[in-house]
C-alpha cells in the first residue's frame, strides 16, 4: 500500500529487487548443489557436536559435554599444537616458493612449458608413491637427503620421520614440494591478468627490477595472494592424507594432527558427537583467521 | 654471483653491448637454475619411473641403480591383464570431465553474483561458502552419505558428480579472480545498457579465460585423483575409478613395488597431457583478450 | 534428543526429497519384494576385504553355492587398510547388506555393543566349545551373548628358513625362549651392506611384544585392557636388545620404508620371522606364484620359559547385518561357514578354521607345499591360547594408546620403563577413568 502512494520509493525498492532476483539468479544454479549437498550435512554435524553419537544408535543430547571434555584431552592440545606447527611452516614457505616460481617460470623463454609442468607435477603424482619414495629419500642412515647433509659437514644429520623432533618438518618439506606447484599455477594466472601498460609505465618512470616487482606486481596480486593465503592456511589446517601416508601421526604423537584425532575419534572409537565438536571447533578457528584475513585486505586494498 | 659480477663488467666496458649480454646472460642463468630446479623437484618421479622399469627386489637396492640395466618393459603390459584398469579409465574420465564441466560453469556464473552484484545477505553467504572449506570432510562424510542413501544414488557415479561438482572452493577462486577485474569496465557497460547477463557475458567471461582454465585444470586434477569419495560411495567394480584400482593393486601385489608404480605412471599421463594442454590457455590468455586498451 | 535428529532427518529428507520425488517410495516397494522370495533365487551379499587374495572368500562361496543352487553369493570387496571406515559408514546409512565379515575383535566389538548385528547365541550354545580351541568364549558379550561365529582362526608360530640354518649348522628352533631366539639371531646374521642378512625379522606391530607377553606372562585374556603394563618389559628389553645387536632389521627403517615381512622372508633377508598362521597360506601363493623358493618350515612361537607352547591370535568371524535383505539365508550360510562343512574349505586352501578336528588338520597339512614335518605339526597343536585383544567397550581407545607409546620405545625415544609407565598413566586417565 506504501508502495502505492509513493512511487519514487517503489522504482527503488522495485529496482533492488529485481537486482536481487538478478544476483540470485546467477547463484542459484551453484548454491542448490552446494546447499543440499555440502550445507546440509556440515550443519547436520555441527548439530551432532552437541549429541553423543555412535553413528549407529539414536543420538542423545548432551550440551557442551563434548567441549568440556576436549579441554581434559591431552591429545587434542597436542593435535592442535603440532597442527599449527605445520601451518605455520607451511604457509609462508609454500607461499613464497609459489609466488618466486611463478615470477620466474611467467617468461617467454623455450621450453618454459616443461619446466611449468615439472613444478607442478609434484602435485598429480599420487601420495602412496610419494609417501614411499621420500621416506626413502628420508631415510636417516641411507637415505639421499642425509647423505647430501654429511656431505656437506653435518656429521649428526636429523632421524627425520623415525624421530618426534624431525617428523613434522619433514612433513612440512614434503608439503610444501607438493604444494608449490599448485599455488604457483594460481598465481600464474595473476600474473597474466596484469595489464602490460603498467610494466612499461614503469619502465618509463626509470623502475628497476625490485621496484617494479614492489610497486606493480605485489599489489596487483593483492587478491590473488589472499586467495592462496586462504585456501592455504585452511588446507593446512585440514591436513590428513600426507600424515596418514607418511607417518600414521607418529612417532608416537609427533604428527598427530586435528583432522586426523577427528578421523580417530570417528571411526576408531565411534565417537562422532567428540569428533564433530571438534571440527566445530577447528571451524570457527578457521574462520576467525579468515575473517581477520578478511579484514586485512579490506584495509590494505584502500591505498 | 660471479655471473652478475661479470655482467656489471661488460655493463661498463661497452654500454651499447651490455644490455644484450646482459639479457643473454641472464636468461643462461635462469634457464641453468630452471633445470636444476625441475631436475631436484622430479627426484622422486625419476625414481617412480625408474622403479617402475625394474624387478621388485631391485626397487631398494643400495646404492640406487637410476637406469635399470635390464629394463622390465614387460611391467606395463602385466598390469593391463590383472585389473579392469579399462573400467576403471572409463569412470575416471566421465567423472573428471563432467564434474569439471559443472563446476566451470556453475562457479563462474556464481562467482559473477557475488564479485560484481551487490544484494542483501552476500556476505554472509559467501562466508557461508568459505566455511564450509574450512569442515574437514571426515566429520561430514556420515550424514552426506546417509543423505544420499535415501535418494538410492550410492554405487553410482551420479552421486560423486553431485558431491564434488558444486564446491565452494570453485566460487571462491573465480570471485577473487573477477574482483582484480576494474569495476569501470562493468560500469561503461552498464553505462552502454548492456544488462548484467550481458556483462557476463560480453565482457567478464572473455577476460577470465585464464582464471577458468585454471579452475578446470585443477578440477580436474583433484577429481581424477581423489580416493576417499570414490572408496565411500562405490562398491561395483564397473563403477569404481583409476584411484581405487591403484589401491586394489597396492594391496594385491602387496611389495610388488615396480608394478605399483608402473601402474601410478599410468595413471597419471593423463593428467600430465591435460595439463600440458591447458596451460597454454593460462598464459596466453591476456594476450588474446583486448585487455590492453 | 530424539527431536533434535528427527530435526535433522527432517531436513535431510525434505532436501533430498526436493532432489528426487518419491525416492522413499521405492525403498518400501523392494524391501517388501526381497523377503517374499524366501527360499527361491536369492542373492546374499557379503562384505570382504582383498577379496583376490584372500583365498578363504573364493572358496567357501563357490563351495556354498554349489550346495544351494538357489543362492548367488556377491562379494562386496574392501580395501582392508580401511574396511572398518567403510563399514561403519554403510551400516549408519542403514545398508541391507547381509552377511558381515568381523575382521578383528575390536570391529566386532563395536558393531555388536552397538546392535548393528543379529544375535547367534542360542545356536552357538549348541556348539562343541573344544573344537573351536575356546575361541566361541571370545567372542562373548558382558552378557554371555554371541553375535559372530568364527570361521578362522589364526595364531602365532616362528617361521623359519632351512636352509639358512643349514648353512649355519645350527639346529631348528624347537621349543626355544625368546633370550635362545636373540641368541640364534646372532649366530644367523651374516654379511653387511647389500648382502647383510638378518637373523630375524621382528614386524613393526605392537602385538607382537604386547599380546605375547600378555599370553606368556599373564595368560589371561584381559591383560591389555587392565590398565598394568609391567608385565611387558622383558619382551621389550628383548626386542630392543636385538637391535642393539644389529640381528634384525631396526624398527624406525621398517616402519619409514613401510618393509613387509613377507619380503624380508621371501628374499631371505631374515633367518626366523615370528608370524601368524595366516602367512601359510601367503608363503605357499608366492611359491606356487614361482616369487620364491625360500625353503620354509613353522616351529611354535618362541617362549618365555621352556615347556609349555603358549600363544595367541585372533579369530575370523560371519556375522549377520541387522538390516538385512534376507536374513533367513544370510544365517543359514553363516552357520554353515562356521560348522564343519565350512572348515573342510577353508583348510582346504591353506588357512586355519576355528573349527578344528584332527580330520581337518590332516585337511591342512595335505594341501600341496604345506611342511609336513613333526615340527611344523608340533608347531600346530598349541597348548594354551590367548585373545590378542578382548571384546570390549574399550578395546579400540587402548590400541591406539598403546600404539603410540610401543612407536616411542621402539625408536628408543622412550626408555621400556618410562614407556610402559606412560602407558599405563593414558590408559587410566583418557580410557579407563572415563
Amino acid at each position: 500500500m506504501m508502495l502505492n502512494t509513493t512511487p519514487k520509493i517503489v522504482t527503488e525498492k522495485q529496482r533492488r529487487r529485481r537486482n536481487n532476483l538478478i544476483a540470485w539468479s546467477f547463484i542459484t544454479p551453484n548454491f542448490l548443489g552446494f546447499a543440499i549437498f555440502t550445507l546440509v550435512p556440515v550443519i547436520a554435524s555441527f548439530v551432532i557436536a552437541f549429541m553423543k553419537w555412535d553413528a549407529f544408535s539414536a543420538p542423545e543430547f548432551v550440551g557442551f559435554e563434548n567441549f568440556k571434555s576436549m579441554i581434559h584431552n591431552q591429545t587434542f592440545w597436542i593435535s592442535l599444537w603440532n597442527t599449527v606447527y605445520y601451518t605455520i611452516g607451511t604457509v609462508p614457505l609454500t607461499l613464497i616458493a609459489a609466488l618466486l616460481l611463478a615470477i620466474l617460470l611467467n617468461k617467454k623463454v623455450r621450453g618454459i612449458s616443461t619446466f611449468r609442468a615439472a613444478i607442478f607435477f609434484p602435485y598429480v603424482t599420487s601420495l602412496v608413491a610419494i609417501a614411499v619414495v621420500w621416506n626413502m629419500l628420508f631415510h636417516p642412515d641411507m637415505g639421499l637427503i642425509n647423505d647430501f647433509l654429511r656431505w656437506i659437514g653435518i656429521d649428526n644429520p636429523p632421524g627425520w620421520t623415525s624421530s618426534s623432533k624431525w617428523a613434522m618438518p619433514a612433513i612440512i618439506i614434503v608439503s610444501v614440494w607438493r604444494g608449490m606447484g599448485y599455488y604457483m599455477v594460481l598465481y600464474l594466472a595473476g600474473l597474466q591478468s596484469i595489464p602490460r601498460e603498467l610494466y612499461e609505465a614503469a619502465k618509463i618512470d626509470g623502475a628497476n627490477t625490485w621496484q617494479e616487482f614492489r610497486h606493480v606486481t605485489l599489489p596487483m596480486l593483492a587478491p590473488t595472494t589472499f586467495l592462496v593465503l586462504i585456501l592455504l592456511t585452511i588446507s593446512s589446517f585440514k591436513v590428513f592424507d600426507l600424515i596418514q601416508v607418511m607417518t600414521m601421526g607418529g612417532p608416537g604423537r609427533a604428527t598427530n594432527v586435528l583432522v586426523y584425532l577427528i578421523y580417530n575419534e570417528a571411526f576408531v572409537n565411534y565417537d562422532f558427537g567428540f569428533a564433530s565438536a571438534i571440527s566445530l571447533v577447528l571451524f570457527i578457528i578457521v574462520l576467525g583467521i579468515t575473517i581477520i584475513q578478511f579484514r586485512v585486505q579490506e584495509k590494505n586494498t584502500d591505498f | 654471483m660471479d655471473a652478475s659480477a661479470k655482467t656489471m663488467d661488460t655493463a661498463t666496458k661497452s654500454p651499447v653491448m651490455s644490455r644484450k649480454t646482459k639479457e643473454k646472460i641472464g636468461n643462461a642463468i635462469t634457464y641453468i637454475f630452471l633445470l636444476l630446479l625441475s631436475l631436484l623437484v622430479l627426484i622422486p618421479f625419476f625414481w617412480m619411473i625408474s622403479s617402475s622399469l625394474k624387478q621388485d627386489n631391485q626397487v631398494f637396492s643400495i646404492p640406487m641403480e637410476w637406469i635399470p640395466s635390464k629394463p622390465q618393459w614387460n611391467n606395463f603390459v602385466v598390469i593391463w591383464d590383472q585389473i579392469p584398469l579399462l573400467t576403471f579409465f572409463k569412470n575416471t574420465i566421465f567423472l573428471s570431465v563432467v564434474i569439471t564441466i559443472i563446476q566451470v560453469l556453475t562457479s563462474s556464473f556464481a562467482a559473477y553474483g557475488f564479485s560484481k552484484m551487490k544484494f542483501k545477505g552476500r556476505d554472509t553467504l559467501f562466508l557461508a561458502y568459505i566455511g564450509t572449506i574450512a569442515v574437514p570432510w571426515q566429520a561430514y562424510m556420515i550424514p552426506q552419505f546417509i543423505m544420499m542413501r535415501e535418494v538410492h544414488l550410492t554405487d553410482t557415479l551420479w552421486s560423486l558428480v553431485l558431491l564434488q561438482a558444486f564446491s565452494a572452493f570453485g566460487v571462491f577462486l573465480m570471485r577473487q579472480f573477477y574482483m582484480s577485474i576494474p569495476e569501470e569496465l562493468s560500469e561503461a557497460a552498464r553505462v552502454d545498457g548492456l544488462n548484467e547477463y550481458g556483462i557476463y557475458f560480453k565482457i567478464i567471461l572473455p577476460l577470465s579465460k585464464p582464471a577458468l582454465t585454471t579452475l578446470a585444470v585443477l578440477t580436474f586434477v583433484n577429481t581424477w585423483n581423489d580416493y576417499m569419495g570414490p572408496f565411500i560411495y562405490l562398491n561395483s567394480t564397473e563403477v569404481k575409478t583409476i584411484q581405487l584400482g591403484l589401491r586394489m593393486f597396492v594391496t594385491l601385489y602387496d611389495a610388488q613395488y615396480a608394478l605399483i608404480m608402473a601402474a601410478s605412471l599410468i595413471s597419471i599421463i593423463p593428467i600430465a597431457i591435460v595439463f600440458i594442454f591447458a596451460q597454454r590457455y593460462i598464459i596466453e590468455g591476456i594476450a588474446t583478450t583486448g585487455m590492453k586498451g | 534428543m530424539k527431536k533434535s535428529l528427527g530435526l535433522i532427518f527432517t531436513l535431510i529428507l525434505l532436501m533430498s526429497s526436493v532432489l528426487v520425488g518419491c525416492g522413499s517410495k521405492d525403498t518400501a516397494s523392494s524391501d517388501s519384494k526381497d523377503s517374499k522370495d524366501g527360499n527361491e533365487k536369492v542373492t546374499l551379499k557379503v562384505t570382504v576385504w582383498n577379496y583376490d587374495t584372500t583365498p578363504e572368500f573364493k572358496a567357501l562361496f563357490t563351495a556354498y553355492e554349489k550346495e544351494n543352487p538357489n543362492v548367488t553369493i556377491e562379494p562386496v570387496d574392501i580395501e582392508a587398510a580401511q574396511y572398518d571406515q567403510k563399514l561403519t559408514t554403510m551400516l549408519a546409512g542403514n545398508d541391507d547388506s547381509d552377511v558381515l565379515t568381523m575382521k578383528n575383535l575390536i570391529g566386532y566389538s563395536n558393531y555388536a555393543y552397538r546392535g548393528q548385528l543379529k544375535d547367534m547365541t542360542s545356536y552357538a550354545k549348541t556348539l562343541d566349545e573344544d573344537k573351536y580351541m575356546g575361541t566361541l568364549d571370545y567372542m562373548k558379550d558382558d552378557n554371555g551373548k554371541i553375535y559372530a561365529l568364527p570361521y578362522r582362526n589364526d595364531f602365532w608360530v616362528l617361521y623359519y628358513n632351512k636352509k639358512m640354518f643349514d648353512q649355519a649348522g645350527v639346529k631348528y628352533p624347537d621349543n626355544i625362549t625368546w633370550e635362545e631366539y636373540r641368541d640364534l639371531a646372532k649366530k644367523l646374521t651374516s654379511g653387511s651392506g647389500d648382502t647383510k642378512v638378518y637373523g630375524a625379522y621382528n614386524h613393526v606391530w605392537r602385538s607382537i611384544t604386547n599380546s605375547t607377553a600378555a599370553a606368556q606372562v599373564v595368560g589371561k585374556p584381559d591383560a591389555l585392557v587392565k590398565g598394568d603394563y609391567s608385565f611387558i618389559k622383558d619382551m621389550y628389553k628383548t626386542f630392543l636388545g636385538m637391535q642393539e645387536d644389529k640381528s634384525v632389521l631396526d624398527y624406525g627403517t621398517a616402519k619409514s620404508t613401510n618393509t613387509t615381512y613377507a619380503s624380508q622372508f621371501e628374499t631371505e633377508k631374515a633367518a626366523m620371522l615370528p608370524m601368524g598362521t595366516w602367512y601359510m597360506a601367503g608363503v605357499l601363493n608366492s611359491k606356487n606364484a614361482g616369487k620364491t623358493n625360500v625353503d620354509w618350515a613353522i616351529a611354535p612361537l618362541p617362549q618365555k620359559e621352556k615347556g609349555k607352547v603358549k600363544t595367541w591370535g585372533s579369530p575370523t568371524a560371519f556375522a549377520v547385518n541387522k538390516n538385512a535383505a534376507h536374513s533367513k539365508e544370510a544365517e543359514k550360510f553363516v552357520k554353515w561357514a562356521s560348522g564343519e562343512e565350512g572348515a573342510k574349505v577353508v583348510a582346504g586352501v591353506g588357512v586355519v578354521p576355528a573349527y578344528r578336528t584332527d580330520a581337518i588338520n590332516e585337511t591342512y597339512f595335505k594341501v600341496a607345499g604345506m611342511p609336513s614335518d613333526e615340527l611344523s605339526k608340533k608347531a600346530f597343536k598349541t597348548d594354551f591360547f590367548n585373545i590378542e585383544m578382548p571384546m570390549d567397550k574399550n578395546s579400540a581407545a587402548i590400541d591406539k594408546i598403546l600404539n603410540e607409546e610401543h612407536d616411542l620405545i621402539m625408536i628408543g625415544e622412550n626408555s621400556v620403563d618410562k614407556g610402559l609407565k606412560a602407558m599405563e598413566d593414558r590408559v587410566k586417565s583418557e580410557v579407563l577413568k572415563k
